[in-house]
């Protein structure tokens, strides 16, 4: 649901290789971005696709009994995008820099930095019990129209 | 995503299409690459027009092959990176790794 200038929208996807690629469906269900300039709007998908993609591969193992519920909300100033799965998340001491030249040439682990780089908030919330959240926001203000954006 | 290869002189050109996403059919373009190589093959050219999307999964197949490339003593040069990749490339710093090319014709006439 939205109004003029905010909404809200959730969806709950299966735990498969296809759902990677509906990423770009689920984004453009938010008025918010479609208003966004493209810079913006790049760095909010490069966000969102590595998220979903740690939840499906990584957090849910592909199990298609297991779902990843994800959740945009928007408003003038911002977007904020939440993506839950029900693996049990993973230890953030663990995650490098992959611009580092000891790691530059690996061929996994850009995920985590991807999503700290494109968005202006990051954080994991992770349980045994509930399963692991990633809630990242977006400071949109100035952002849309072609007005040139952040980060 | 498909994977689709033609000769151009020495040089390999190979066009992918679909998402770069990762799973089984990044697969593909890895296998596509092997028996390239294999076949004596040192010159790729990988078009990226049709990819509009791509996540860290993908972008580790695109590592993979540049090392193979690499190892079997080949160059690897890609064309048609779009704006969206070519912000992840920035973002990693992968844009020090790949050579990277506006069309298909400047990479083939870079080598």
């Amino acid at each position: 649901m939205s109004d003029a200038g905010s909404g809200s929208q959730e969806l709950v996807l299966p735990s498969e290789y296809e759902t990677l690629e509906r990423v770009d469906e689920i984004l453009l269900g938010c008025s918010r971005f479609n208003a966004l300039d493209e810079k913006t709007q790049n760095e909010v998908a490069l966000a969102m696709i590595e998220a979903v993609t740690n939840a499906v591969v990584h957090g849910n193992r592909l199990d298609k009994s297991k779902q990843v519920t994800v959740t945009c909300d928007w408003d003038p100033d911002e977007i904020r995008i939440s993506v839950h799965d029900e693996g049990e998340g993973f230890d953030e001491s663990c995650v490098w820099d992959p611009t580092d030249a000891e790691h530059c040439m690996k061929c996994s682990g850009r995920g985590v930095f991807i999503m700290r780089a494109t968005m202006d908030d990051v954080e994991f919330e992770m349980s045994k019990e509930t399963g692991t959240t990633v809630r990242m926001r977006k400071r949109t203000s100035g952002a849309g129209g072609g007005s040139g954006g952040e980060g | 995503m498909k994977v689709k290869t033609q000769m151009e002189g020495d040089v390999a050109l190979v066009h992918v299409s679909g998402k770069l996403m990762g799973g089984p059919e990044s697969e593909n373009l890895r296998n596509e690459i092997k028996q390239l190589l294999d076949k004596g093959t040192t010159k790729f050219v990988i078009n990226l027009k049709g990819v509009p999307w791509i996540n860290s999964t993908g972008l580790g197949a695109l590592m993979a092959v540049y090392t193979s490339v690499q190892r079997g003593e080949g160059v690897l040069k890609l064309a048609h990176v779009s704006d969206r990749i070519q912000s992840l490339f920035m973002i990693t710093k992968l844009l020090t790794i790949f050579d990277t090319y506006a069309t298909e014709k400047e990479a083939i006439d870079s080598f």
